[in-house]
């Protein structure tokens, strides 16, 4: 089988990974307006707490379903606890708060388990490869890229065709006239922070088979799902999803061409579509 | 006189420390990165740009004045001019391409691009040495013609050194803050739209207000390589970003001085804490949570708020670099 395809498929399945990331990077930034530096930490945990619960024996299944869950509503509660706080104060600590908060949870990861990562197992069902005439790939790989599909329009009803969604769209564009309709909007503030914190926890949960559990994952998903935002334009869902793909698939491929060189890529890559569109690839302009 | 209390305060710390400390490699750090520091500053502070690539040109220094003084036989004081111009060419490149995005969007870039310089340095192993970072740099001597005028060997001779070129950037930085070019950034920092109605060329300013904090950074830099004799990758890691961008803040912003109290307060805190509990990081993620939350202007806000009420004054001292808390509370209205 062709390597170049081999890698393009895996290119998609790190893509729908990042997509995951950056979109609720972005939807969080549509509404709340700011960069939230705690994402990469809900990612982190995620992956923990998933590898934690195979730990303890209990099933992959039951993590994907759980993780989730709990990470959302830590998101929740960060939201209503700490976040909320800052909203009166300049831009800058908005961020400063998020950034504070990310270095806490990655001391915490290291303190209860340590500075170096482990493996997550893949779960029984899915070891293995799959096999089509010469078309050989693992199965977890390809359950990611379906899971996550059908995931990525799961979020694209929520936001399109409810009544959350359209609060947050709405808010979006202006949070004062949400609110003048009768929204609460600290309420959907909370909600939006916690689905971030979810798609995050997931995205996590997902990678830990591929990629094992280490403290540092943290800052380097946050740093991707910022080049897959920059890439795609901030706050479209389908340029997260473009740009996720895009990123990727240049990954996984120069992993092939040029080993070293292929994390350096996905910057190179960024750089160059800022050039050509600063606003990325689907963005509007301010 | 009031012009010069900042410096004075400077000058006292950097006399007060030799007496205080054993370890003059401990106070040099302190120096280096209050440079640093000042260099964040100057954008977070001034002109209200929140930078996470400022480990970019920290890294960029040390990584010029190492090649400098192992490959080439470049005097030492023309190597470190040319770690600062680095620094400075780098922000240029930096903050022309980050510089077109506002925001939230800089933000971002500032990082993206924090990453993509770790991967170049990690890459470039001829340059760089890749993950093993360059090593043995020697610390030579200040000299003229072949005179020694300034031996650097022990550490608290190249304290004095590091000292000496501290004061003088501080006060440079202190005329930069106070000119015409200084209260520009001031304005475009309060009130973006305005200053463009106005006339300004924001992009330009900003560009400017970059490459001097590029300047700075790689200076700092390239004295942190002299120091340690080393130039590791993890100079040019989000990390060492991180840690200036957190000086900057806890010891408050918009405040030279302020940088120094962040810079000791963070490094003596380290030396201390790291020796009780390697995890005394998490302490500092709390206090940088605190400080957005309640501590806005940092250790220097907290000082200025302990002499006013020894004072008995209810109204802050009218500091113009400094806005009143009511500016900050009703700018925050429009997010």
């Amino acid at each position: 089988m062709n390597i170049y395809l081999l890698q393009v498929i895996n290119g998609i399945g790190i893509g729908m990974l990042y997509f995951l990331l950056a979109v609720g990077l972005s939807i969080v930034f549509g509404l709340l307006r700011f960069v939230n530096f705690a994402h990469g930490a809900f990612y982190l945990i995620g992956a923990y707490f998933c590898y934690q619960m195979t730990r303890w024996g209990m099933s992959f299944w039951l993590a994907l379903v759980v993780v989730p869950l709990v990470v959302g509503a830590i998101g929740w509660a960060t939201e209503k606890l700490v976040l909320r706080h800052v909203y009166a104060t300049d831009h800058e600590f908005h961020i400063l708060v998020t950034v504070g908060l990310a270095l806490a949870v990655q001391e915490l990861v290291i303190l209860q388990w340590g500075p170096l990562g482990d493996s997550v197992a893949v779960p029984d069902a899915l070891q293995g490869v799959v096999m089509w005439g010469s078309f050989i790939y693992p199965k977890y790989r390809l359950f990611v890229i379906g899971f996550t599909a059908v995931l990525a329009v799961l979020l694209w009803w929520v936001l399109e065709g409810t009544r959350l969604g359209s609060a947050v769209r709405a808010g979006s564009e202006s949070t004062e006239m949400v609110s003048l309709l009768g929204i609460n909007v600290l309420r959907i503030f909370s909600l939006v922070f916690g689905l971030g914190a979810a798609t995050a926890a997931l995205a996590g949960v997902l990678a830990s088979p591929i990629r094992g559990a280490e403290p540092f994952m943290g800052i380097e998903a946050l740093a991707v799902a910022f080049v897959v935002v920059v890439v795609g334009g901030m706050g479209s869902f389908s340029g997260a999803l473009l740009g996720g793909l895009m990123i990727g698939i240049v990954q996984s491929v120069m992993s092939t061409l040029w080993p070293e060189g292929a994390r350096l890529m996905i910057y190179v890559a960024m750089a160059a579509v800022l050039l050509l569109r600063p606003h990325g690839l689907l963005g509007r302009k301010e | 006189m009031k012009k010069y209390t900042h410096f004075l305060f400077a000058a006292v710390v950097v006399a007060a420390m030799p007496l205080l400390m054993q370890s003059g490699s401990l106070a040099s750090e302190v120096l280096i990165f209050a440079l640093a520091a000042m260099g964040c500053n100057l954008l977070l502070g001034f002109t209200g740009l929140l930078s996470f690539g400022q480990g970019i040109f920290f890294g960029l220094g040390s990584y010029t004045v190492a090649l400098m003084l192992t490959r080439w036989p470049v005097p030492m004081p023309l190597a470190l001019l040319l770690a600062t111009v680095v620094g400075a060419l780098g922000a240029a490149v930096v903050g022309w391409v980050a510089i077109r995005q506002r925001g939230t969007y800089f933000v971002m870039l500032t990082l993206a691009f924090a990453q993509m310089f770790y991967f170049v340095a990690y890459t470039a192993t001829g340059l760089t040495g890749g993950d093993n970072g360059l090593m043995d740099i020697p610390r030579p001597n200040l000299s003229i013609f072949g005179t020694d005028l300034w031996t650097l060997a022990s550490p608290w001779q190249f304290y004095g050194f590091v000292s000496v070129l501290f004061l003088v950037v501080f006060w440079l930085l202190l005329k930069v803050s106070r000119s015409t070019f200084g209260r520009t950034l001031l304005a475009v920092r309060d009130n973006e739209e305005r200053a463009a109605a106005i006339g300004y060329n924001l992009r330009l300013l900003k560009l400017q207000a970059f490459v001097i904090s590029g300047a700075v950074t790689g200076l700092a830099g390239a004295l942190h390589a002299m120091m340690t004799g080393l130039a590791p990758l993890s100079n040019a890691e989000y990390h060492t970003s991180e840690m200036i961008l957190v000086m900057t803040v806890i010891g408050g912003t918009g405040n030279l001085f302020a940088s120094l109290l962040g810079s000791a307060f963070y490094l003596l805190l380290a030396d201390w804490l790291s020796q009780l509990w390697p995890r005394w990081l998490l302490l500092l993620g709390i206090a940088l949570m605190a400080v957005s939350l309640w501590m806005q202007r940092g250790l220097w806000g907290l000082g200025e708020t302990i002499w006013n009420r020894l004072q008995g004054q209810r109204k802050p001292l009218a500091d113009p670099l400094v806005p009143p808390a009511a500016v900050v509370a009703t700018k925050g209205e429009q997010v």
